[in-house]
């Protein structure tokens, strides 16, 4: 209990609220800890009705709310907006009580304090300063002091000099009206300073301005206040109703601010109405959240039955409408989420997963299935060679389940490829090294040196998307036993699932078929002049770490750069390469094997064909560049069936065209005087186009997703011409450098 | 449903068949509107037979009691259910007090035995919200309602029974417009009392104001003045000199005096006596917070 208070309380009531207080708090320890205080001192008693036993009675009942230190909650907030009057200001009260001069007088100067601000009109300048008669307060306090004849100093000192040499007070005449600062005040000499710097005012008043003022700039309460005291029938209540600010619709929420009450947690002085009696959950917005929690929960359970008896719309516009009730539904998104995860969106499912985990942290749920969404996804993403993307997402997938064992298997051999990928580069680059200090002749020398020019440029640039490119190359081995089953498992599954589509992509992979073997026939040309460059570009898209000859390497270097500028078109157009060759080859990884069986399929006309289709699925890559993820999918299934269905063939394709590419590499690898290097990679190519066919091919097979358009398609580059309008600066330079080596290359060594 | 009882109170003066209606005292007695309410009463007593709101209770209480007192205790539990729940739905001091004024009014001309408190209680907070510019969702409504009746129960189904009560509200709200003629924005002492305590503010010292928790003893007793009819009995003036009387009484802070009183010049036509009044009835419901829970 708030002793001083009770002891002003006490003063003013007297000995008999004293003694009802003693009945009446005699269960309060709070009161009993002050009482004996309280009671030393001798309370004069003053006049008592019957009126005022009933309060005393009330006083006496309510001291341990009334008295409670926590009661007092009030934080006032002073700042004055004369000029806007959000609320009415009212002219000083005592002005209509008509307190006697005396007492108006003493409670001034109780009252006043330094800071305060003050009007007054000089009535006398000296050379020390001048004399201001106070008019009115002007801020702090609001009494009405104009006929209290209080005088005030200004100091010379306290006037701002206005930077020439004048006398300040050159500028101030006899009548002027001066708001200052009330600097000092003596309450027994009773004189005041006041000054006009602006460092006299407290810190709140410190926007007033100071100095000389206009009449019409004399605040409000004083200029009501002239209201009154010329006119005698002037009443408060008239003047609050004239009031602007009275009509404020907002004035009770201002002035209950000002004086620092909260409406929000009301006071009241009934005990059922304690603050403390109200207990969250029954609060409105608790209990509506908690009322759609539980909509919103009926309703994924109805869409969950939906889902079970294989309405998928129907749980779908359930799950939505659950999200409309109730926004961020744990539920309500997991469901959705397995919806979508069921439906192929691994994306938007794991977006779901991620937003149910952020509003509820532990749902059990969420996190398994976006475990099992993400490690689903990243494997999606090593198909496509998005190793680093992919291994983020195993990682994620672990930091929310370190023992999911999935997650782990497919982040260990995600980084076994990885390393692998970066120690064959390693290897590939010692061996480079070692022949460049064999003996060679200038112009390989010279090749050399502008090569390693080249990448100490791009050194940085190609590390990681090289290493990720090159590890299929090297890897596929060590990954196939599981692989293999699981990407089949999950064929078998999609094919299931998209029973429906399975008619249009027979008929898609036909055409395309017939597409192919069209092309092989009107590409049955006489060997071109340029095989070298084609060779080149092969070699590129065949992955830098493994089997690079000189002229191979300097076309992996462009390749790369393609890589690293764009990854995903130079996926597309490197696989769209690989698409034509064999219609639904596996990229990248077995590019060696590839290009054994492209050759032997295509006999002579094969080198220059596969050019001729790089060049086109350039063009090509460029239109359909921005084919939709969607589709990219879709024509990824395709082709996995199809090389599936395949297979046999290719396998006879494949024993042939292991011989083929040994042979021609051999032979060409003899001509470049290197080998034994490329026995070593054309015999890592048998390995690994043997198991391509079951690898399933990762990103688009654009010749089955495009299947319409290209037929149509003229099948000569003039259609890249056109292609080539769309791309981007970049990938024209590089498109342009890449046309300017191959012309100096088909000049170059081959001659 | 609402179009044939928006009719009916059309084409009559519309206060005149509220009234009529609630004269005749039974709800099968009168068409149209009143029927309608009696049909949101049946409705409310789906809450209140459940749980047995203490207004029941009341009603089927003590004979020694006169149906006087019965039926201010009543009005005050009402009062009390439309405080809390203006508190626990975020409405501000003067939607309550309206919802409160509205209440009072309405069974000012209407008997305690034709239409249920509480829901009238429920109308009256949506109405005031819309009075008073906070708008209020009736689904909110009934959620702390029902809660309040059926404690720490779980949330209503959106279903059949919470559809119902919506419309019971929405009813009932429909016949208080009627019954009150359509009068349904108050003038409240609050914008009174809050320019009384700065004029009386500035004739104390500061340090002693802040001192002294004047303001929220004040607003305090006024939030707490609404659970009896004094809003109806008093006028807005006095409700608020009255407040701040108590509030400065109780603190035993000393006010100048001059020729006239401060709480003269604040209101030219209270007297001593009208406060006093005040005071006494407010101390009632105190002693009556102490019988009623």
């Amino acid at each position: 209990m708030d002793r001083d208070l009770l002891r002003q309380c006490l003063t003013h009531h007297g000995e008999s609220l004293f003694n009802t207080l003693q009945c009446e708090q005699t269960e309060n320890p709070d009161f009993q800890a002050v009482a004996s205080d309280l009671a030393k001192a001798t309370y004069e008693r003053r006049g008592a009705g019957e009126g005022c036993s009933l309060v005393e009675q009330f006083i006496a009942r309510k001291a341990d709310i009334l008295f409670c230190p926590t009661w007092r909650t009030a934080v006032p907030r002073e700042d004055e907006l004369e000029d806007e009057e959000p609320y009415a200001i009212m002219p000083p009260a005592e002005l209509f009580m008509e307190v006697p001069f005396e007492e108006r007088r003493a409670m001034l100067y109780r009252d006043l304090e330094r800071g305060d601000a003050v009007v007054g009109r000089i009535n006398n300048i000296r050379e020390y300063g001048f004399f201001l008669t106070l008019l009115c307060a002007a801020g702090g306090l609001r009494r009405d002091i104009e006929d209290l004849e209080l005088s005030a100093l200004c100091h010379i000192k306290e006037i701002p000099s206005t930077g020439s040499h004048d006398d300040p007070l050159s500028y101030y005449q006899i009548g002027d009206l001066i708001r200052g600062g009330v600097k000092d005040l003596d309450r027994y000499q009773e004189k005041i300073t006041v000054s006009l710097l602006p460092a006299s005012l407290c810190p709140r008043l410190a926007h007033i301005k100071l100095g000389v003022v206009a009449r019409e700039e004399l605040p409000k309460h004083y200029s009501r206040g002239l209201r009154v005291a010329n006119d005698t029938r002037e009443t408060y209540e008239r003047i609050l109703r004239g009031c602007h600010g009275y009509h404020n619709p907002s004035v009770v929420e201002y002035l209950l601010g000002r004086a620092g009450v909260s409406d929000d947690r009301p006071p009241s002085l009934m005990r059922g109405l304690q603050s403390k009696h109200f207990h969250e959950e029954d609060f409105a917005t608790v209990i509506r959240k908690k009322q759609s929690a539980s909509w919103a929960l009926k309703c994924v359970r109805s869409g969950v039955d939906h889902f079970k008896h294989g309405r998928h719309v129907e749980a779908m516009n359930e799950y939505n409408k659950a999200l409309e009730i109730d926004t961020n539904n744990v539920e309500a998104l997991v469901a959705r989420g397995a919806l979508y995860a069921n439906k192929g969106g691994m994306m938007k499912a794991i977006s779901d997963f991620e937003l149910g985990l952020e509003t509820c942290p532990d749902h059990r749920n969420a996190k398994k299935y976006l475990c099992q969404t993400l490690v689903e996804r990243g494997k999606q993403l090593q198909e496509q060679e998005k190793f680093v993307t992919a291994e983020g997402l195993y990682r994620r997938a672990l930091s929310l389940d370190d023992s999911y064992p999935e997650a782990q298997a497919a982040l260990r051999r995600i980084t076994d490829t990885i390393q692998k990928s970066i120690r064959l580069r390693e290897e590939a680059t010692a061996k480079e090294t070692e022949k460049a200090k064999s003996g060679k002749t200038s112009a390989q020398k010279l090749r050399k040196i502008l090569k390693d020019e080249k990448r100490m440029k791009k050194k940085r640039k190609r590390s990681s998307s090289s290493s990720s490119s090159s590890s299929s190359s090297s890897e596929r081995p060590s990954l196939s036993p599981t692989s293999t089953t699981s990407s089949r498992r999950r064929s078998k599954k999609r094919r299931r699932k998209r029973g429906g589509s399975e008619r249009g992509s027979q008929r898609r992979r036909r055409r395309s078929s017939k597409r192919s073997e069209e092309e092989e026939e009107e590409e049955e040309y006489p060997a071109p002049p340029n095989t070298s460059a084609s060779f080149l570009y092969r070699q590129g898209f065949l992955g830098s770490g493994a089997g690079r000859g000189e002229g191979g390497e300097e076309g992996g270097e462009e390749e790369e750069e393609v890589v690293v500028d764009d990854r995903r078109i130079s996926q597309l157009y490197s696989l769209s390469a690989a698409s034509e060759d064999e219609g639904s080859e596996p990229r990248g990884g077995d590019g060696e094997g590839r290009r054994g069986r492209s050759f032997s399929s295509h006999g002579k006309g094969g080198r220059r064909r596969s050019g001729e289709g790089r060049r086109r699925s350039r063009g090509r890559s460029r239109e359909e560049g921005r084919s939709s993820e969607e589709g990219r999918g879709r024509s990824r299934e395709e082709g996995r069936r199809r090389s599936r269905g395949r297979s046999s063939e290719e396998g006879r394709s494949r024993g042939r065209s292991r011989e083929e590419g040994r042979r021609r590499s051999r032979g060409r690898s003899s001509e470049e005087g290197r080998s034994s290097e490329e026995g070593r990679s054309s015999e890592e190519g048998r390995g690994r186009s043997r198991e391509g066919p079951r690898a399933p091919p990762p990103s688009t097979s654009t010749s089955s997703s495009n299947g319409q358009g290209g037929v149509a398609r003229p099948p000569q580059p003039a259609g890249g011409g056109a292609g080539k309008k769309g791309l981007p600066a970049n990938l024209m330079d590089i498109f342009n450098k890449i046309a300017k080596f191959e012309k100096e290359k088909g000049a170059g060594p081959r001659k | 449903m609402e179009d044939p009882s928006s009719r009916t109170a059309h084409d009559g003066p519309p206060g005149q068949v509220a009234r009529g209606g609630s004269k005749s005292g039974g709800p099968a007695a009168h068409g149209g509107p009143p029927g309608q309410a009696a049909r949101g009463g049946s409705n409310s007593g789906g809450p209140a037979a459940h749980g047995g709101p203490p207004g029941q209770a009341a009603r089927g209480g003590s004979d020694s009691e006169t149906d006087v007192t019965r039926e201010i205790k009543t009005h005050f539990r009402v009062c009390r259910f439309i405080m809390e729940s203006g508190v626990k739905l975020g409405m501000r001091s003067v939607p309550v007090a309206t919802a409160c004024e509205l209440y009072h009014r309405f069974f000012e001309c209407v008997s305690l035995r034709v239409y249920e408190p509480y829901l009238v209680a429920m109308s009256c907070v949506y109405l005031a919200g819309k009075v008073e510019e906070q708008h209020l969702r009736t689904r909110d409504i009934i959620n702390v309602s029902h809660r309040y009746f059926h404690n720490a129960s779980a949330p209503l189904e959106c279903d059949r029974e919470f559809w119902e009560l919506r419309d019971s509200v929405v009813q009932c709200e429909l016949l208080i417009l009627r019954q009150l003629d359509f009068h349904v924005s108050f003038r409240h002492p609050h914008k009174y009392l809050l320019h009384y305590l700065m004029s009386v503010k500035a004739l104390v010292n500061r340090h002693a104001w802040t001192r002294t928790p004047v303001a929220e003893t004040a607003w305090a007793l006024l939030r707490d003045c609404y659970h009896g009819v004094m809003c109806i009995h008093h006028a807005p003036q006095h409700i608020a000199i009255a407040t701040l009387y108590l509030a400065l009484n109780s603190y035993g802070v000393e006010m100048p005096v001059g020729e006239r009183e401060w709480w003269q010049v604040l209101c030219e036509d209270v007297t001593k006596e009208d406060i006093n009044a005040v005071i006494s009835d407010l101390l009632q419901l105190y002693d009556m917070e102490a019988k009623c829970v």
